[in-house]
């Protein structure tokens, strides 16, 4: 079976955030598969990946709690891809998956853990963790994705936001940086590449990697603030009229942060923020609401309108 | 010249003269500035393997001190004084006192693993970065900082219900923080946030804040993981000492 066939039906593991301030990146997920007649079948009963907080009380408890949802799409579901559209999820997943094969005492833990809470224990290579950007690039191509665009996005000037956790650090993404084709941890290029076959125009953004301090965006918001703001000001200043995300922890923070700099520093960066699955949806000719732009705290409807979108 | 040598430029280490003599010779004019002799004597030996036995310290030894991630650093660049080779070389020298002049800020690595992307050594210094703040704290150096207060309100939620509820989370973390949770950009971020929602996303939504999100059948891997957690934490208490601790002070108090 090639990767295209293997991906048309995949275990869909939202996660926490997306069922909150990240509920727009589910709507939108849901309505591009849908669109693009690809399956996503959520993963039963899932419980928290563990996100950016709980390794820091004991990473072996987030290996565990990453390693139960792999398990349930594996033992429970019989699937052997899970898409994660979160960049968390996605991470600790991966994290997961290299402990487990590589670190026995992690392995040693999660056994443990696992028949105590009563289910299978997850044996690595049982799936394989995908993010939604892989789940289309791979399933439907720009290619296939080009045929289908009802509604061009030309004339949008997007910079196209990656964050942290979809490419660092390095080793947990052996698939990435693997010759041609494959995914490029210092200068991602996925969502750039879906995004330019719906139409848009990507500026030359150089901070796709940087840190928008959403580990701390309530702890020590005065930093991420200020890790936001430049990253609104440089977007803008490639002429970028959008920001495209792939990260509720980005996205959220990118707009929470956006109205704080008004706020406090008096900085205001007109910059729309939306997530890629929005715009390709938008372009396959859905209508704003169902991509759930309405949701979105950064108002970005009259300008979509103005641009003959949604 | 070594790098902590640099502790013995600052302010309160120089001597400055206006007229000096040396040996009958007058230098004033020449030589007026003068560096204090210090002989560094408080070595805590102990401070790598205490470091080693916190989750993310493990492999601090493997530093051979190129700085690849203080330059990848993305705190480094908003704050200077944040400087990860520098507290990793401080803790592997033993140098605790030098490194506790910098405890108020190690908290305050975002986790974007650049250093971890930059490191020629696996030395994994984010998880460094962890421990170390996480020794702070233990040692009594530092009170929980805002970082680990959030990632206990987040995990103990996470244990108890399998799932986290974002808005719950948000508030327990402000209480427990002492904040006021109405500040205005808050305030103003709500207000945008709830302009344009439909009325059955905003029941929805409140439903949430009242039913918490839980997945099922959860009590038993919820048992699991909170002893586990209990017993890793009984383990750190005797690698770093903190009963020893605790009776040294009782002493000095009685004493």
């Amino acid at each position: 079976m090639t990767t295209k066939d293997k991906y048309k039906k995949v275990a869909y593991y939202p996660g926490c955030a997306l069922e909150g301030s990240g509920h727009s990146y589910n709507r939108s997920t849901k309505a591009v598969g849908k669109a693009l007649g690809l399956d996503l079948v959520e993963v039963k009963n899932w419980n928290c990946c563990g996100a950016m907080e709980v390794k820091n009380i004991d990473p072996k408890i987030q290996t565990y709690l990453s390693s139960r949802v792999m398990s349930v799409a594996a033992n429970e579901m019989d699937m052997d891809v899970v898409m994660a559209p979160c960049n968390g999820c996605y991470h600790n997943l991966k994290k997961a998956e290299y402990d487990l094969k590589n670190d026995k005492e992690s392995a040693e833990v999660v056994d443990r853990l696992s028949q105590k809470a009563g289910h299978k224990t997850y044996e690595s290579g049982q799936v394989e963790t995908i993010h939604a950007l892989d789940w289309i690039k791979d399933t439907i191509g720009e290619e296939g994705l080009a045929a289908r665009v009802k509604n061009s996005l030309s004339g949008l000037k997007i910079a196209n936001y990656y964050g942290c956790m979809y490419t660092r650090p390095r080793h947990i993404f052996p698939e990435k940086d693997a010759g041609p084709g494959s995914e490029s941890t210092s200068k991602p290029h996925f969502m750039d590449d879906l995004l330019a076959a719906a139409g848009a125009e990507n500026v030359d953004f150089p901070l796709k990697t940087a840190c928008c301090g959403g580990a701390h965006t309530l702890s020590d918001s005065d930093i991420s603030t200020k890790l936001v703001l430049n990253i609104l000001k440089t977007a803008k200043l490639a002429g970028a009229d959008v920001i495209a995300t792939e990260c509720p922890t980005c996205h959220s923070g990118l707009e929470m942060h956006q109205i704080r700099a008004e706020k406090t520093l008096g900085e205001k960066v007109d910059i729309k923020i939306l997530y890629f699955t929005q715009l390709l949806g938008m372009a396959l000719g859905l209508k704003a609401r169902k991509v759930g732009v309405h949701e979105n705290i950064s108002d970005s409807i009259r300008f979509l309108k103005e641009k003959g979108l949604g | 010249m070594p790098i902590h040598e640099k502790s013995l430029i600052r302010p309160e280490n120089l001597e400055t003269h206006d007229a000096l003599v040396i040996d009958g010779v007058d230098v004033s004019g020449h030589w007026s500035t003068f560096i204090k002799t210090r002989v560094v004597s408080d070595y805590n030996e102990t401070l790598q393997d205490e470091i080693a036995a916190l989750p993310g310290g493990e492999y601090i030894h493997r530093c051979w001190q190129c700085g690849s991630c203080t330059n990848a650093c993305t705190v480094n660049e908003v704050n200077p004084d944040f400087n990860p080779r520098y507290w990793i070389y401080l803790i592997r020298m033993g140098m605790e006192s030098e490194l506790l002049r910098d405890k108020d800020i190690v908290w305050q690595c975002v986790s974007c693993n650049k250093c971890t992307y930059a490191c020629p050594r696996d030395v994994f210094p984010e998880g460094v970065m962890k421990a170390t703040a996480h020794w702070l704290e233990r040692k009594g150096h530092t009170p929980k900082s805002p970082s680990t207060i959030f990632d206990e309100v987040f995990t103990e939620q996470v244990v108890a219900t399998g799932k986290i509820e974002e808005s719950r989370t948000i508030r327990r973390f402000f209480a427990r923080t002492k904040q006021k949770l109405l500040q205005d950009w808050m305030i103003e971020m709500v207000r945008r946030m709830l302009s344009g929602l439909p009325i059955g996303m905003l029941t929805r939504m409140g439903l949430a804040t009242f039913v918490a999100p839980r997945t099922s059948n959860w009590s038993a891997a919820s048992a699991a993981i909170q002893e586990y957690i209990d017993e890793e934490h009984e383990k750190q208490t005797q690698a770093l000492s903190l009963a020893e601790l605790v009776e040294t002070a009782k002493n000095d108090v009685a004493a």
